[in-house]
């Protein structure tokens, strides 16, 4: 029933669409954009001459996010005369796009969750920007090869990196400290740390001493031990002697050390954060926590390393971020590429971006400003970095996930089935999901 | 004869008029959409770029589709527990709140007071009550010597406490109804039963809840139908997990027809729920109209 009223919101949003934007392909195509796009300010300087062309750009960040954004968009169009930028919050962005991209009202510049590219790109809704690239001279090493491959489909590459982020272990400095434990950095040391750093009082967990909360790191563990997620040829390649190694250290951690208790981080919010208020010593988390822990200043004593190495030495963190892309439906491409080129290849506005909205940004150069590269937050990200691999690239992977490999570890974690039973039970459900959620020709 | 012929089709022709608005309405955003979708799940249709007729073959991987009918298996749990105690819970108190005692205004209004809140944010509330080491809910477990569970965390109690949430958000407006239906007994009825001897007991079992069949009716059918649709409370109490047991249809047609853009076979799962809702009211149908009312 929900999906009949879900397919009713999309006939009227594309009615409403169709209607709104039928008047909007007047603007010229306006003139070349300028050649380098290393400076601020290069789009094509003054050639269209009449009214500036609007391009709109779409984004699901309110908030703080929206003023961020805004911010760039003033500042580019603050640059120059010729192109104005303007940020449409949309709540649910991606339904929004699915309904404009068939009726022609996209916008021409899209902020994108990148990992959703291997899902999109096959239908030829989003716009290539290899001949942009090459034509302007953007080079491709002032990128992470990960972000890149992320935003990549058959060779052609569908947008820029905005954002590049990657988990790494958070630790309770104080709490370390009175433990008198050295920074961890094998799977070795991450367990005896963990041991010392839980206090309990009965079966009452009152510290735990690492969160084992989110079983869907385990593509990271399985890394560090060794072991990938997916074979080449797309099936699952878990069910195997990496992945017995992550969940017996799973298990060594959740039921012989007890360093921690099943749902003890649900339902606790920002405020209540159980790292925030010293209920946590340990987790991996990303960069976008950095803003609300530093917040609580001298409460919360925390420090950053990169995620400690399998038994192997083995390093391994899962890479994810943002990007701009452009919808193929836009009638501004030129313009909409002179924008994303102005803020996502050129130093000063990668570093205006980063200052602003507190993230790490995409443009390398911009990672090697001491903002960053001084900072002892930020730099264990750095390193991170180095190492971090982005998630397989397969329409049905996040699926094959949630729905087949994070069930059964839930039922591993709470003793339900054994390991062995685990790893073939998610490899029989996983590789079926990845197999009805694969790309079709 | 002809004069009375007219006067019907003039009648009839007026009668149309009026209800026209409502149908041009219904055929728009019901009639249509629903035949749409019904067209949509023989196609493999993915928003963007293809809708090519594919016959049966959405219903065919339907069959093999384990995890669809475990969420199925689910809101069935669910609505095995939610409906009776929906009846019971709303029943009882329509009974106790159709004194005519003093204060009894803001206790019903208390009592109404869940339903008015938002489900996400009551979810939200719910999920600190319910934490395993710092809720309230386990706190007041614990001075009574109990260790409680992590409610919403171990696959035994998390469709538990989804029903005790959804429960305390529904039975507020279902006991309106009831109070409504309740207001609405003839008095001559409990007065000559009293004079037959009759106790409290055998009002409400032979008087009160008889006259009442047409409420529980309704009150039943909606909760079978807010039951198999359970989303949003599931959603934000567990995300559909410990492994998969509180998953609901809902959810999965909304990932597989937005998330991964599989809109045909989507189409096809989501008349497979309307099916199921169909069967499921006409029993309750059954049922509950067993018996002929007294009057």
């Amino acid at each position: 029933m929900k999906k009949k009223w879900m397919t009713l919101t999309a006939t009227v949003l594309t009615t409403a669409l169709l209607a709104g934007c039928s008047g909007n392909s007047g603007g010229s195509a306006g003139g070349n954009a300028g050649e380098g796009g290393t400076n601020s300010g290069a789009a094509g300087s003054g050639e269209s001459g009449g009214a500036p062309v609007e391009l709109t750009f779409w984004g699901d960040w309110g908030g703080e996010g929206q003023a961020q954004f805004e911010t760039m968009a003033g500042a580019f169009n603050a640059s120059q005369d010729d192109i104005r930028v303007k940020y449409v919050l949309q709540q649910d962005m991606i339904t929004k796009f699915l309904t404009s991209a068939t009726s022609g009202g996209t916008p021409d510049i899209l902020f994108w969750d990148r990992w959703r590219t291997s899902l999109y790109a096959p239908k030829n809704v989003l716009h290539p920007i290899d001949e942009l690239m090459a034509r302007d001279g953007v080079e491709r090493d002032h990128y992470f090869e990960e972000s890149l491959k992320e935003l990549t489909y058959n060779d052609q590459l569908y947008g820029l990196p905005l954002t590049v982020d990657a988990r790494a272990l958070f630790y309770n400095k104080t709490m370390l400290e009175e433990a008198g434990l050295e920074l961890p950095t094998t799977w070795e040391e991450l367990a005896t740390a963990a041991k010392a750093l839980t206090k309990r009082s009965g079966d009452r967990l009152e510290v735990a001493g690492f969160s084992m909360g989110d079983p869907g790191l385990f593509s990271m563990y399985l890394q560090q031990a060794g072991g990938q997620m997916l074979t080449a040829d797309g099936k699952t390649n878990f069910n195997n002697a990496q992945g017995l190694e992550v969940l017996s250290f799973w298990d060594r951690l959740m039921n012989e050390d007890k360093v921690y208790k099943i749902g003890f981080e649900q339902g606790l919010g920002e405020g209540t954060d159980a790292f925030v208020t010293g209920k946590l010593a340990m987790h991996y988390t990303g960069p976008w926590m950095l803003s609300t822990y530093k917040k609580y200043g001298s409460e919360l004593d925390f420090g950053i390393v990169p995620p400690p190495a399998g038994p192997g030495g083995d390093l391994a963190s899962v890479m994810g971020g943002f990007g701009l892309v452009i919808p193929e439906g836009s009638q501004h491409k030129e313009e909409a590429w002179t924008f994303i080129k102005w803020w996502l290849a050129n130093k000063d506005n990668a570093m205006l971006w980063a200052e602003t909205s507190l993230n790490l940004p995409g443009y390398k150069p911009a990672l090697e400003d001491p903002f960053f590269a001084d900072d002892p937050l930020w730099q264990p990200f750095l390193e991170t970095l180095e190492f971090a691999k982005i998630r397989p690239q397969h329409p049905g992977y996040s699926v094959m996930e949630v729905d087949g490999l994070i069930p059964n570890l839930e039922l591993f974690l709470q003793r339900k089935q054994s390991a062995e039973e685990t790893l073939a039970k998610a490899q029989t459900q996983g590789d079926k999901l990845l197999k009805d959620n694969e790309v079709i020709e | 004869m002809s004069a009375i012929n007219k006067l019907e089709r003039h009648q009839a022709r007026t009668a149309y008029l009026f209800i026209a608005p409502t149908m041009l309405l219904f055929v728009i955003f019901m009639v249509i959409p629903v035949g749409m979708a019904l067209y949509l799940s023989f196609t493999n249709y993915d928003v963007l770029s293809r809708m090519d007729w594919v016959g049966l073959d959405n219903y065919r991987r339907l069959w093999d589709d384990s995890l669809l009918w475990l969420t199925f298996r689910n809101v069935l749990l669910y609505a095995v527990l939610f409906v009776p105690l929906n009846i019971v819970v709303s029943f009882g108190l329509g009974l106790l709140v159709n004194k005519a005692w003093r204060g009894i205004k803001l206790l019903r209004t208390l009592y109404y007071l869940p339903t008015l809140t938002s489900a996400v944010a009551a979810a939200t509330v719910w999920l600190w009550l319910l934490h395993p080491e710092f809720g309230l809910v386990n706190g007041v477990l614990s001075g009574l010597g109990i260790t409680g569970p992590a409610w919403v965390a171990e696959t035994e109690t998390a469709m538990v406490a989804i029903v005790l949430v959804t429960l305390w958000q529904s039975v507020g407006s279902n006991m309106i109804i009831y109070l409504a239906g309740l207001q609405g007994v003839p008095g001559h009825l409990y007065e000559s039963a009293r004079l037959d001897g009759a106790n409290r007991w055998d009002m409400i079992r032979y008087i009160t809840w008889p006259q009442l069949r047409p409420t529980t009716f309704l009150v039943s059918t909606m909760a079978i139908i807010g039951a198999l649709q359970l989303f949003d409370q599931a959603f934000v109490l567990t995300q559909g997990g410990p492994a998969n047991t509180t998953k609901t249809p809902v959810y999965l047609i909304y990932q597989q027809g937005f998330n991964q853009l599989q809109m045909g076979y989507a189409s096809a799962q989501a008349f497979v729920l309307a099916m199921a809702i169909l069967i499921f009211t006409i029993v309750n149908m059954r049922i509950t109209r067993a018996e002929e009312s007294v009057i």
